[in-house]
């Protein structure tokens, strides 16, 4: 019988320690472990032999470390050992699982490692272990959401095998890199494991309470694979005291509690799986239930949509917005990451993704914003694109189990959608619409919904995974718009129990004050039933419409949200900035709202132009002058800048109102080098240089040479900032520049970062050191020839 | 003032000006907001060590340094440490540099103020620990210190396990992930020596705007 066969259906037995066992026998710290399949295969036999012995269903190769990012060596090649690996374990005549460990590495974005690199990790080995016999692929010890969907995926694409994964988690429920259990419940059932768990990291005792939550969100058979006990340290080596008998009795609670799989994990030894053995044989598995809740993840948390309403926020879609395209067309991702930012200050639970516009590449746009808006929120995502290839690439790349929007009625959309969501997980909004067109009645609509859900099952996608838009139209040309979408709601939750979503913002098209309509509307909407409301967290009627739903529907215990919203916000209107305070006071002192409300005042009485030039201009100079002379420090120069930042957009808006075109900017990129992913520094350059009217064009950090000069060349840039942190990384500044020299000799390259001084940049051939951020600007302003004054 | 306090107006550059009020706000804010993400983790080991004139062999590490050398002489033994304050401090870091550059700024000294101090914690756990057989510490010394190469950074990690045992890991270039950790070793020594401390003050860059006075 396979072994697919008896998962879930009787208790399987996995082994316990390995690297233990072989610092026992001589293995040394540091040493590479998986060299002892080809040095001293008696040893590991002997060890995998006493685990068959003790009962074990499943072996585990001795493969751990046995990747191209951990493994090397200069004797024994990555698949030479995993050959010896699984050839070592099948002799003892069990079940054998290719182990798969961690990379040792962080991923992108805040590591070097990326996803797709990872990815050919993984591949490479899982191929060697179907290659060589391995019966399944055991991806294990995984801390990061991002790096097992990786390996799941690989394993998935590469091989035929069934594949496990087993994540560690602290006594929080928590993983390392921040995810809870029903987020990597969700993101590895979407990737359709085979069996999922926990191992390493706690004791039997501390898995018992993970091991609840799990099953309470799994649908799958959890394997639970403890280490025996927690690790102790004395004299700085770490110990586990749990002993076996002690292990075999906490571990037979774990599989009265559902594990349908169970072994150890660091410090248990053939003694410990013995005892357990023993202890739970001819147990039988608890009934592995199918769940219904619907649940959307990152890599941070997740979003159950259940009876109380979630927040999806629309801001990010160029619908309609002048700013978001043009931040689009620019590739200026700062604009984007701050919608993400207030969206989620505001309120939001889960964020709509939308970049598609008619002259750009959405599939690059869509992968990029995604990876960027995931660095800085931990929100769920809502991908919202008609582009298959998009739909498909952003979810391969999407870190957790996003939400898609969306699939409709037509048969085609079916046939393309479904298999993106089949094979990466996700949860997929359905539009009740088809090919003949948006039914009139709710009853139509509640038809192209079930026949949504069927279509669904054919690909196994069940229908938890599956919301229904009824479709609000607009009331100014449909006059039963509203009147319709609210039956349907309702009548698509009592018949098909599924949860909903709905735009809510369409409903007010072409009417003045639409927040009115429109925050009426989605009360209504919320008391039918809407799950999940795709609104303007910004709307201050919108959330009043939320919080007072929630509050009045008991689902804000004691009204404590409510109150912390509410009780402290005064009545009076705002306040008019004071008569004393100048702009350039404001923007001395670094007063964001103050600089606001006083330049929208001066706007009435200035021209935009006189604005600049006699009281942003000389506030800022006076700031930097400051900051040179050593009585303005940092934040106080940073605080100031971000100040007159937003004095400029207030003086913008008027320029655009006033139909005066602006001047064409300077163009500078800056970006921090290959390999260096410390890039504050950089960033305080671009605050400044964008104070003093350039555009910064930047490219983050860790910046390829090739994709530096590539830009250059594009955007005909002249002058070029680099930063870079360590020694190990002025390399790359180097070479980046030697590339840059080669291709634009016309190109200015200007450096600055830790490790940097005159000599060291001269000696690397840049023109210009920049000692901190102003010496960058005033370097700019003569390069370009700009007047200290203007 | 609190001792992370003042270390973060150093890293601020203020040197031995006033601390404005907003940055003084800003200060006491962002060590608020990192006590709440941060994920504090260590791990330590003890190993044998020898030291020669310029060479020092810990465990099967050898490293070439006279500044290291410098520090263990007369340590028969070392504690080899890794520290992190988590990956959520990267984040916190990385979203404010896009909302607030100045707040951004501002944690980013708390956040390493606060890895002193938590590597102070862990000092004095060792120390306490090797106090009980009448064995003193040395101040502590990490890769990139003087002429400690930072590609000892790799096998420290490996050595202690470091990815798995505390989520800390390093990129290709050596630098430390999530960037908010240190790795050190810790000299143990039969002699107390009243140690002057050899961290910022034992680099080369005489003229660093943020040296310690």
């Amino acid at each position: 019988m396979s072994i697919k066969e008896r998962l879930g259906k009787e208790l399987l037995f996995l082994d316990g320690g390995m690297g233990t066992l072989l610092q026992a026998q001589g293995l040394e710290a540091g040493e590479l472990p998986e060299t002892w399949n080809i040095k001293y295969p008696e040893k590991v036999c002997a060890v995998h032999q006493q685990y068959a012995q003790a009962g074990c269903d499943i072996l585990l190769a001795n493969t751990f470390g046995a990747n191209r990012c951990k493994y090397h060596d200069t004797e024994y090649s990555l698949e030479e050992v995993i050959r010896a690996g699984i050839e070592n374990a099948k002799k003892a005549g069990t079940y054998v699982a290719l182990d798969v460990g961690p990379t040792g590495k962080l991923l992108k974005p805040l590591g070097d490692l990326s996803f797709e690199e990872a990815y050919e990790v993984f591949a490479e080995i899982v191929h060697y272990g179907e290659k060589y016999g391995a019966d399944l692929i055991y991806i294990e010890t995984m801390s990061d959401t991002y790096e097992a969907k990786a390996a799941v995926l690989a394993a998935k694409e590469n091989t035929s095998l069934p594949v496990f994964a087993t994540m560690i988690f602290d006594e929080k429920g928590k993983l390392l890199t921040g995810g809870d259990v029903p987020s990597v419940v969700a993101m590895l059932e979407g990737l359709r494991v085979d069996a999922i768990g926990m191992n390493c990291g706690l004791g039997p005792k501390q898995a018992l309470p993970i091991l609840k939550i799990m099953r309470k969100y799994s649908s799958l058979p959890v394997i639970v694979k403890p280490n025996a006990g927690l690790p102790k340290q004395k004299d700085g080596e770490t110990y586990y005291d749990v002993e076996p008998e002690t292990f075999a009795k906490t571990m037979l609670e774990i599989v009265d509690a559902g594990a349908a799989a169970v072994g150890g994990c660091c410090g248990t030894t053939p003694e410990h799986i013995r005892e357990m053995v023993n202890a739970c044989q001819g147990k039988a598995i608890l009934p592995i239930e199918k769940k219904q809740d619907t649940i959307i993840s990152s890599y941070g948390r997740a979003v159950i949509l259940g009876d109380k309403p979630v927040i999806i926020g629309e801001r990010i879609n160029p619908t309609g917005k002048k700013h978001l395209k043009e931040a689009l067309k620019k590739r200026d991702f700062d604009y984007i990451l701050k919608e993400a930012i207030t969206q989620q200050d505001a309120g939001a639970h889960i964020l709509d993704v939308n970049v598609g516009l008619p002259d750009i590449d959405e599939v690059a746009m869509m992968k990029e914003a995604v990876r960027q808006i995931q660095s800085v929120t931990n929100l769920p995502l809502q991908i919202d694109t008609v582009n298959t290839a998009a739909m498909d690439e952003a979810l391969r790349i999407y870190n957790g189990k996003p939400m898609l929007n969306s699939v409709n009625g037509k048969k085609e959309s079916m046939d393309a959608v479904f298999p993106v969501i089949q094979k990466y997980g996700g949860v997929v909004i359905g539009l009740t619409l088809d090919e003949d067109g948006i039914p009139d009645t709710a009853g139509g609509r509640a038809q192209i919904a079930g026949k949504i859900i069927s279509e669904a099952e054919k690909y196994d996608i069940d229908k938890k995974d599956i919301v229904i838009d009824v479709l609000a139209m607009t009331i100014s040309s449909e006059k039963n718009g509203a009147k319709v979408a609210l039956e349907a709601l309702k009548m698509v939750r009592e018949m098909y129990g599924v949860r909903t979503v709905l735009g809510v913002s369409n409903i007010s098209f072409g009417l003045p004050k639409r927040s009115i309509i429109n925050s009426h509307f989605y009360s209504m909407a919320m008391a039918n039933g809407l799950s999940a409301g795709i609104i303007n967290p910004l709307s201050e009627e919108m959330m009043q419409a939320y919080d007072s739903y929630v509050a009045l529907m008991g689902y804000d215990e004691n009204c404590e949200s409510y109150i912390a919203q509410y009780a402290a916000q005064k009545e009076e209107p705002v306040k008019k900035a004071s008569v004393q305070m100048t702009l350039p006071y404001a923007i001395e002192r670094g007063l964001k709202e103050e600089a606001y409300k006083i330049t929208r005042e001066l706007v009435k009485e200035k021209t935009p132009l006189d604005i600049i030039k006699e009281e942003l201009i000389p506030a800022l100079n006076v700031v930097g002058e400051g900051f040179e002379k050593g009585s303005v420090f940092l934040p106080q120069l940073l605080m100031s800048a971000d100040a007159a930042k937003i004095a400029f957009a207030v003086v913008k808006e008027q320029l655009s109102k006033d139909h005066i075109q602006e001047e064409k900017k300077d163009k500078i990129l800056l970006a921090t080098v290959k390999g260096d992913i410390h890039d504050i520094g950089k960033n305080i350059v671009k605050v400044l240089l964008e104070n003093y009217d350039f555009e910064v064009i930047d490219m983050g950090k860790d910046v390829l040479p090739e994709a530096i000069v590539q830009r250059v060349k594009e955007e005909q840039i002249r002058l070029v900032g680099l930063s870079a942190l360590m020694t190990t990384t002025v390399v790359s500044m180097e070479e980046t520049i030697r590339q840059l020299k080669e291709a634009e000799p016309e190109c200015k390259v200007m450096v600055g970062g830790a490790v940097l001084n005159q000599e060291y940049a001269d000696r690397i051939g840049a023109d210009f050191y920049g000692k901190d951020a102003m010496q960058s600007v005033h370097y700019a302003q003569k390069l370009f020839e700009k007047k200290e004054d203007l | 003032m609190e001792k992370r306090v003042s270390e973060a107006v150093r890293y601020l550059g203020y040197g031995k000006h006033v601390v404005d009020d907003r940055t003084m706000d800003l200060i006491e804010q962002s060590f608020t907001e990192l006590e709440q993400v941060a994920q504090i983790r260590g791990v330590y080991q003890y190993f044998a060590c020898n030291v020669e004139k310029d060479e020092v062999y810990v465990g099967k590490m050898q490293i070439k340094s006279k500044d290291l050398a410098k520090n263990l002489k007369g340590c028969r033994e070392v504690a080899m440490l890794g520290v992190t304050l988590g990956i959520d401090v990267d984040r916190l870091i990385r979203r404010y540099m896009v909302a607030d550059m100045a707040k951004a700024v501002a944690c980013q000294a708390c956040a390493a103020a606060f890895l002193e101090e938590v590597c102070d914690e862990q000092q004095e756990k060792i120390e306490k620990e090797k106090a009980e057989e009448h064995l003193h510490i040395r101040p502590r010394f990490s890769p990139g210190y003087g002429d400690f190469d930072i590609h000892h950074q790799k096998d420290i990690l490996r050595i202690l396990d470091t990815h798995r045992k505390i989520g800390l890991s390093m990129t290709d270039s050596f630098m430390l992930t999530p960037t908010k950790s240190v790795t050190a070793l810790i000299g143990i020594c039969e002699e107390n020596m009243q140690c002057h401390r050899t961290g910022c003050e034992s680099c080369e860059k005489q003229d660093c705007l943020y040296r310690r006075s």
